[in-house]
């Protein structure tokens, strides 16, 4: 086994162990906790498949910002609810027949028909590559994009301005 | 490891978010099964970019996170409106539309 | 367009035009006696035009159609006229007898109320035309139709007098009898149809003739078609209706109860007389039943006591020996008595519409010596009489001669022994009624002003003290011409012979030689035996209806028919009806009301899916989705 499977199946554990975590913890600010060590190992992954620049958003973004949000989010419900939140969850066994189900039809449908094996040849410096590609081909989204965190942001702060 | 493996990855995360989202209780434990869903399908896509060639992928994907965190944040923002009203985080008290 | 179709044509729409003025037109019907004379106008100029298509009619065929119904780039159905030797003859009946019946109501009805003399004649000219088109029907189809318009006429006819009681159940009465056998008349035209594919009665001659008409399962055909004639022409047991239906007027009673609707059943099975040669067993049955309803309504006729009821069951009888003559295969005879019938029955009821005229009764019994102060009336009555019973020079004794030959002929031994016994019971209840209305005593309290006399059909307020007379010239004259034409008919047929003017050339059979001077000594011994009864008195009547008594008894019972039928409507029907309202009710609106309260307690169940929580709805897209993902890798 070479080095890079080796990797993938370290990330793979510790990122399905920690999703599991996130949906089956009773304490929710543990199961934010496993999260943000889920989200780290997408961040491995994510470097493992020769995309730094997207392992570094992904840590900022997701493993700082969001978890930090969600945190935030807990901590103010939980002030105002004054009370620990505990996690009781409602239908396992439904819940689980459908996740599963819906796994194996995924997966069967990936392993029908043999797919790439090699990488293809990609060029070294993908950063540079994935800005000028954003600000030449993909200018358009980007703009929307940003007009749409505006206006996001904006109602985000109008939705939980303090009562009066 | 073939793109197999990765896409396999990808679906086994994503279930495992969707049985987050069905099974839990508080509201924020459903966002926490939300982001598990877009990060699998974050793992798709580069994967998918990766193995042919093509930087449209990842591209894409940094459009996803963005819009994923605006998505968070207005979420959020959304359970601690709703707690304000109702009283409660709670997703099976939120029954209104009941039949 | 010949002469003749063109002429029966117009005979055929002067009636219709008639119908439509007076329907239409109600103020011009409201006022009666000018609406009944331009009826009467309109019956004149059809019986001109009637003649005129006889005579041209002899010897060809006109058939004047148009297309009515296209189907499928054929056409299914015509209307329009078929005018050949029978049917022209036979349409001179018919606007004559409705001429002069139209002629002889104007005197009998003269105290009717103007706008029910209106709707008289209107139901009239209704009558005239649809009987017209049922004679000149080219296609079965038009001949049903016109058949159930004529059947609608009799109800409205027989029920004139509607806020009688008797009167209504009696047209009641008659058009369901009539309805039960034209049910078997439809079944028949359409299986006929599917057989031969065409409605046309030329087309289906030609079918028949050629031999291309399978002859499989005819004899049902036939059959149906008779049970429709059997009800229109009072065959047993559907004559029960007849007897009833002389709660009409007379004059009502004279066209369509003697010479024209009842006929219709003879002149169809005349009409399709090639039909019915392919299936004999049929028509040995309609001999048999011919035969035997000439037997039973003669017994019934010598124990009535009222007038019109003795005639009603004479013309029964009649048709009997009509329909018997038929089966035996040669149906010109009971076509020719048909013709000789008609006139001689109807002088015989507008005659005893005169003497019910003067004596306002039904009543036998109530009538006597009448001789003395009707002269006229009595010399008519005694002409028709003479014919019906079947005595040399008068119209109806060549007929019937033809009849009894032909039933020899087409060894029907049975039959004809009955027709023999009818013969004589037809002269005997005839002379009956002429010796004790017209002759012995004066009789009957009616004269002398009795409190209350037992009038069935009275025209109007006559005082009690009123002298029987004879009728008023607008009712005799119509009485002295078919007089005449019953005497012309026989003396003309005595000289040349028994030569139809339509039919065959040649005559179809060789009676045998002793046949006329039986049947005359028959008719004569019944007369003879009426006369020493009721006349001489020699012969007591009331031991001679002992010596019969179980049969008078039963005869004065009607033979419990009415009561079968009754029972047979009243409980069977009704039990049966109420059978199927309880299935309707319980079974049919049952599974309905069960399907209801399913769908209604699903949906109640069904709403529990709709639990209001997002996270709920999120798993039934989960689901959805394994469906629709496995449902795409199986297929």
């Amino acid at each position: 086994m070479n080095g890079e499977a080796l990797a993938f199946w370290a990330l793979a554990t510790v990122l399905v162990g920690s999703a599991l975590a996130v949906v089956l913890t009773k304490n929710l600010f543990h199961a934010v906790l496993w999260l943000a060590l889920g989200l780290t190992g997408t961040a491995g992954v994510f470097l493992l498949l020769d995309a730094e620049f997207l392992a570094a958003v992904q840590l900022l973004l997701y493993a700082g910002g969001i978890v930090t949000i969600v945190v935030f989010a807990i901590v103010v419900t939980e002030r105002l609810v004054g009370e620990r939140l505990s996690q009781t969850s409602r239908h396992l066994a439904a819940g689980a027949a459908a996740s599963i189900a819906l796994a194996w039809a995924l997966v069967s449908a990936v392993w029908q028909r043999p797919l790439a094996l090699v990488r293809a040849p990609m060029a070294e410096d993908l950063t540079q590559i994935i800005g000028d590609t954003v600000q030449t081909r993909f200018v358009l989204p980007f703009e929307l994009l940003a007009l749409l965190m505006l206006a996001g942001l904006m109602s985000a702060i109008y939705f939980a301005r303090p009562e009066d | 490891m073939g793109l197999q493996a990765y896409l396999t990855l990808a679906a086994v995360v994503f279930c495992i978010g969707l049985f987050g989202v069905i099974t839990r209780r508080n509201t924020i434990g459903i966002l926490l099964g939300i982001e598990l869903m877009l990060n699998s399908v974050n793992i798709n896509l580069v994967a998918f970019s990766r193995f042919s060639g093509d930087v449209t992928g990842m591209i894409f994907t940094v459009f996803t996170i963005c819009i994923t965190v605006t998505e968070a944040a207005l979420g959020l923002a959304i359970v601690i409106l709703l707690f304000r009203i109702r009283r409660t985080v709670m997703a099976d008290h939120l029954d209104l539309l009941k039949g | 367009m010949t002469d003749a179709g063109l002429h029966t044509l117009i005979a055929l729409l002067l009636h219709a035009l008639s119908f439509l003025v007076l329907a239409v037109v109600f103020p011009f019907r409201r006022l009666g006696r000018p609406a009944a004379w331009f009826s009467i106008l309109c019956a004149a100029g059809s019986l001109v035009a009637a003649a005129i298509a006889w005579n041209h009619g002899v010897g060809t065929v006109s058939r004047v159609v148009w297309t009515w119904l296209p189907s499928g780039g054929q056409t299914l159905a015509t209307v329009g006229v078929l005018a050949d030797g029978e049917s022209t003859i036979m349409l001179v009946l018919v606007a004559l007898i409705a001429f002069l019946v139209q002629l002889y109501s104007i005197g009998y009805l003269s105290e009717e109320p103007p706008a029910s003399l209106g709707r008289y004649y209107a139901y009239q000219a209704l009558f005239a035309f649809s009987m017209m088109g049922v004679v000149l029907a080219p296609n079965l189809l038009q001949l049903f139709i016109c058949w159930e318009l004529v059947g609608l006429c009799s109800y409205l006819l027989i029920g004139y007098w509607y806020y009688k009681p008797e009167a209504a159940r009696a047209a009641v009465k008659a058009f369901w009898t009539t309805k039960l056998g034209d049910v078997g008349l439809a079944i028949g035209i359409v299986m006929l149809w599917r057989q031969a594919g065409t409605f046309d009665l030329t087309e289906m001659r030609v079918l028949v003739e050629s031999g291309a008409l399978p002859v499989a399962g005819l004899s049902i055909i036939t059959f149906c078609i008779y049970l429709g004639a059997m009800g229109k022409s009072a065959q047993f047991p559907l004559h029960v209706w007849l007897p009833d239906a002389m709660e009409g007027p007379t004059p009502v009673s004279a066209l369509i109860h003697a010479a024209t609707m009842v006929t219709a059943g003879v002149y169809l099975l005349l009409r399709l007389e090639w039909l019915f040669a392919l299936t004999p067993d049929v028509l040995v049955i309609v001999a048999w039943i011919g035969a035997f309803t000439a037997l039973l309504a003669a017994v019934l006729a010598c124990a009535q006591d009222d007038i019109k009821r003795v005639l009603a069951y004479s013309t029964v009888s009649q048709l009997g020996y009509m329909m018997t003559a038929i089966g035996a295969g040669f149906a010109t005879a009971g076509f020719f008595h048909l013709l000789t019938h008609g006139i001689f029955k109807a002088l015989l009821f507008l005659g005893a519409g005169a003497v019910i005229h003067a004596v306002h009764s039904n009543d036998l019994q109530h009538m006597g010596g009448l001789a003395r102060r009707m002269p006229q009336t009595t010399i008519v009555f005694l002409i028709g009489t003479l014919s019906l019973a079947g005595i040399p020079l008068f119209g109806g004794f060549l007929s019937k001669e033809e009849i009894l030959g032909a039933v020899w002929a087409g060894g029907l031994v049975g039959p004809f022994a009955l027709l023999m016994l009818v013969a004589f019971l037809t002269a005997f209840y005839m002379f009956r009624v002429v010796f004790l209305a017209f002759f012995g005593r004066s009789g009957g309290p009616a004269l002398a002003g009795s409190t209350a006399p037992h009038s069935h059909d009275v025209g109007g307020g006559h005082d009690h003290s009123h002298v029987p007379h004879d009728p008023p010239i607008s009712m005799s004259l119509p009485l002295w011409i078919l007089a005449l034409a019953s005497v012309a008919i026989g003396l003309y047929f005595m000289v040349a012979g028994p030569a139809l003017p339509f039919g065959p050339a040649e005559p179809e059979f060789e009676a045998p030689g002793w046949l006329m001077p039986a049947a005359v000594s028959v008719a004569v011994a019944g007369i003879l035996l009426a006369w020493l009864t009721y006349q001489q008195r020699t012969i007591n009547a009331a031991s001679l209806a002992a010596a019969f008594g179980p049969i008078r008894h039963a005869a004065l019972r009607k033979f419990w028919l009415d009561d079968l039928f009754e029972g047979l409507y009243g409980r069977v029907l009704l039990a049966f009806s109420r059978l199927i309202g309880w299935i309707d009710r319980y079974i049919v609106d049952g599974v309905l009301n069960v399907v209801s309260a399913w769908t209604l307690t699903s949906g109640d169940d069904l709403r529990t899916m709709q639990s209001g929580r997002a996270q709920d709805y999120v798993y039934g897209v989960a689901v959805g989705l394994v469906v629709v993902l496995i449902w795409v890798r199986l297929g």
